[in-house]
């Protein structure tokens, strides 16, 4: 009996590394089952799993020496994902199934006692990962087959996927009788169903502006408001009038919530199979590991899962100076880095900053009869918005709760209308410097913000009138881009220069 | 302390400031020395009727801190000194009027002078000093600060100046303990009404009905301290257009944020913080620390 050797993944942060599980079926020995190569405990313990499936499903379990072997061996292999490749190996090394159409597919399972297989996290990734290294099929549960899928569906790399129902049709593979994965439609550009509308939002025409500025230039936000002013009910909507995600961003966006497990990053069993702009909404008493991302094996944060999509940060005057202070790294460079002793892993992490905040610890803002805080306490809360943070808030604005009369009102203007007119101006920045407004530099500005003398003009007298830093008026052109991208002009008016000037952030008192 | 530029002034020489000796008459106890950075001048020329005290709550609206940032503008453009005592709020905001009008100005710090108390005011502190302005405590170099300083430093205040203004204030304040020093001196008080259900406003609108002179603005001020009509300070800004002229008078019917002014205008959005910006950019409204709008002092040119 010869050896096997079936290819196979773990998943390190959200990416698939090649493991190739080895298994030597000894002819002779006294009866043992060893998995060598830096298993965890979830790996270790597959050995019981693969013992009873093979059992289960009708195939003999060699009663003799058998080693497993995962390498690279100086990796540590987490997860159940090796269970069906370890079972083939075996089955493949002791002759009991062949060896030649098994060996050409990579496979990523786990199996349960009775010999049927489970899904694993990171299934597209690997997937994709399996069409890169050339492989033609890619063995799954038929639970994850759709998300096995996807990498095709959005033109990455990709193979044919095999959806297996139990360990038994494992002798089906390379036959006439291949079970086969038909894909439903995906539209990667529809719309989001996320049942909530844009046209909620009523009696606040200043807070929809600024969501429609956000949606264009990718600005980071910060709203300051009372309890009930329609913070959170502002920022949920905010993904339904966000461009669609392109093909290789939707992989992005995928490939994290498939890692984060066959339920989605939201643990509904949703959110793995679609490509919308995630919403991710922390808790303010959230640590930095659960913000950026942490653990051993590393997992991805919230930074993380928010990719591409939105991160809202409610009450952010109530969340620890460690963990906003984490969110630097993220925030600059767009991704995390995760250093653990024997690997570090990067995770993605550029999404849209939203920020909500009190104007003042109890709520109500200094200027209310009822606010009870003091001065200082005011101040120290309204500084905690400092530093990076600050730095990537281009967008700044103070909120009232709408008057009853605004409530009682019309609906104010669709998700989908707004959605068009931010497409157009997106549209505009990608053909113009390739990136979103938000993420112009310095030197990118001078050359893409071309200023009209009378906006110049405006723009002096905002420094010397109104104490305009240096980077306060970089963040004033950005979005003074974004406002003229809207309204659909190459140069920035004076009128733009005035709109982004409402939404600049004022230095604390 | 002389070598880093500080200096000091014992009670009976030359310089000392006359009005303090006032205070034993009424049972407070004169200081033995004053401690001291900064423009010295400022004490040996002395005049308490050209001094006024602009003094209010730390815990203070953006109402407040804008109302007392007008008067230590306006009282330091028309040459008068002000005197406060540097707290959060109004009291540094009246400071910083003065420093704005290019005016002197005298905090009087509870604690010793070369401790810039409360810490988050360096800055001031610093801008003080840079200005022509003065430092003074009679607490010497190296003290603790101590809670009992603020009400001791309050004597001294309404001591030096002729006149005392309360901007902002509730009762049982340290404000309230500034209104009775300044009372049993025979300074005269004044004080700027506030809205009747703010706490805030409890000692401003109690003296006000008292009979205290009112001050509406930095005129009402000046027309007091110099008398009717000696100086004008109300500004007169640029011509506006009819849409900014209607946005002016809904910030002043206390629409505060855009939203408001939108909505109450029938605008949008855009064109609402287009209005508002470009009245921020003429000086007609200030935003404050969290962006909402309120009217400065400044009045549009009569039709």
């Amino acid at each position: 009996m010869a050896i096997a050797r079936i290819q196979t993944f773990t998943l390190l942060g959200v990416d698939a590394f090649d493991v190739s599980v080895e298994v030597d079926v000894a002819t002779n020995g006294l009866p043992s089952f060893a998995v060598v190569g830096l298993p965890d405990t979830a790996v270790r313990e597959s050995r019981e799993r693969v013992r009873a499936a093979v059992k289960n499903s009708g195939f003999k379990f060699p009663e003799t020496r058998i080693v497993a072997s995962l390498a690279p061996a100086d990796v540590r292999k987490a997860g159940p994902g090796f269970d069906l490749g370890i079972a083939a190996g075996l089955l493949v090394s002791s002759g009991q199934l062949p060896g030649d159409s098994l060996q050409s597919c990579a496979m990523a399972a786990e199996l349960a006692l009775d010999g049927s297989v489970r899904p694993v996290p990171g299934t597209i990734a690997m997937a994709e990962r399996a069409g890169e290294v050339g492989l033609d099929k890619i063995i799954v549960a038929c639970e994850s087959a759709a998300e096995a899928a996807m990498p095709a569906a959005l033109g990455a790399h990709s193979c044919r996927v095999i959806p297996l129902g139990c360990l038994r049709d494992l002798t089906l593979v390379g036959t006439p009788g291949e079970p086969v994965h038909s894909p439903r439609d995906f539209e990667p550009g529809a719309p989001p169903e996320l049942g909530v509308d844009l046209e909620d939002l009523r009696g606040q025409p200043n807070l929809r502006r600024a969501l429609e500025a956000v949606a264009a230039g990718g600005h980071g936000m910060l709203i300051l408001g009372p309890p009930g002013a329609g913070k959170s009910l502002a920022a949920r909507r905010l993904p339904t009038i966000m461009p669609p995600l392109d093909n290789p961003e939707a992989m992005e966006v995928l490939r994290i919530a498939s890692a984060c497990g066959p339920g989605g990053p939201n643990g509904n069993g949703r959110g793995s199979h679609s490509a919308h702009r995630p919403f991710r909404a922390p808790h303010h008493t959230i640590s930095p590991a659960g913000l950026i991302g942490g653990g051993n094996p590393p997992r991805p944060g919230e930074v993380t899962l928010a990719h591409r999509g939105v991160l809202f940060l409610d009450e952010l005057g109530e969340f620890s100076r460690n963990s906003l202070e984490a969110l630097r790294q993220p925030l600059e460079d767009g991704e995390v880095t995760i250093s653990r002793v024997r690997h570090s892993v990067r995770l993605p992490s550029r999404f849209v900053l939203i920020a909500a905040s009190n104007p003042c610890p109890c709520g109500h803002g200094e200027d209310s009869p009822k606010c009870n805080c003091s001065a200082l306490s005011a101040q120290r809360y309204r500084n905690r918005i400092s530093g990076a943070l600050a730095d990537r808030i281009d967008i700044s604005l103070s909120i009232e709760q709408p008057t009853p009369e605004a409530l009682a009102g019309e609906a104010g203007e669709s998700s989908a209308a707004v959605r068009e007119r931010v497409i157009r101006a997106r549209q505009a920045a990608l053909a113009r410097q390739g990136c979103a407004n938000a993420e112009l530099g310095p030197a990118a500005l001078r050359e893409h913000v071309p200023l009209s003398k009378e906006s110049r003009r405006e723009l002096t007298s905002g420094h010397s009138r109104l104490g305009l830093s240096g980077r306060g008026h970089d963040r004033v052109c950005r979005v003074a881009r974004t406002l003229a991208d809207l309204a659909g002009r190459d140069e920035v008016s004076a009128e733009d220069v005035h709109g982004a000037l409402g939404f600049r952030r004022r230095t604390p008192q | 302390m002389n070598g880093l530029g500080g200096w000091r002034i014992r009670r009976g020489e030359a310089g000392w400031p006359e009005p303090l000796a006032e205070l034993p008459a009424v049972d407070e106890d004169e200081p033995e020395m004053l401690f001291g950075f900064g423009a010295r001048e400022l004490l040996i020329q002395f005049e308490p009727d050209r001094t006024v005290t602009i003094v209010g709550s730390r815990r203070s609206g953006s109402y407040g801190r804008e109302v007392a940032r007008e008067l230590g503008f306006g009282a330091a453009s028309a040459g008068l000194l002000v005197v406060s005592g540097m707290a959060l709020g109004c009291d540094s905001a009246a400071h910083e009027g003065a420093l704005d009008a290019n005016g002197a100005t005298v905090a009087v710090l509870g604690g010793p002078a070369d401790v810039p108390y409360p810490r988050s005011k360096e800055p001031l502190y610093r801008r003080i000093l840079a200005s022509g302005g003065a430092i003074v405590s009679e607490q010497p170099q190296g003290t603790e600060v101590h809670p009992s300083f603020f009400p001791a430093r309050n004597r001294i205040m309404a001591a030096l100046a002729g006149w005392v203004v309360i901007v902002e204030g509730a009762h049982r304040s340290g404000t309230q303990h500034t209104v009775k020093q300044a009372a049993k001196l025979g300074r005269e008080v004044l004080a700027v009404p506030g809205p009747v259900n703010s706490t805030l406003s409890e000692l401003p609108n109690e003296l006000l009905s008292e009979g205290a002179p009112v001050v509406r603005d930095a005129q009402d001020l000046l027309d007091h301290v110099l008398g009717p009509g000696q100086t004008q300070v109300r500004g007169v800004g640029p011509e506006l257009e009819p849409e900014l002229l209607e946005a002016l008078i809904a910030v002043e019917g206390k629409a505060g944020t855009c939203d408001a002014v939108a909505i109450q205008l029938g605008l949008e959005g855009n064109a609402a913080a287009v209005a508002l910006a470009r009245l921020e950019l003429m000086g007609y409204v200030a935003g404050d620390a969290v962006g909402r709008y309120s009217r400065t002092q400044l009045s549009p040119p009569l039709p």
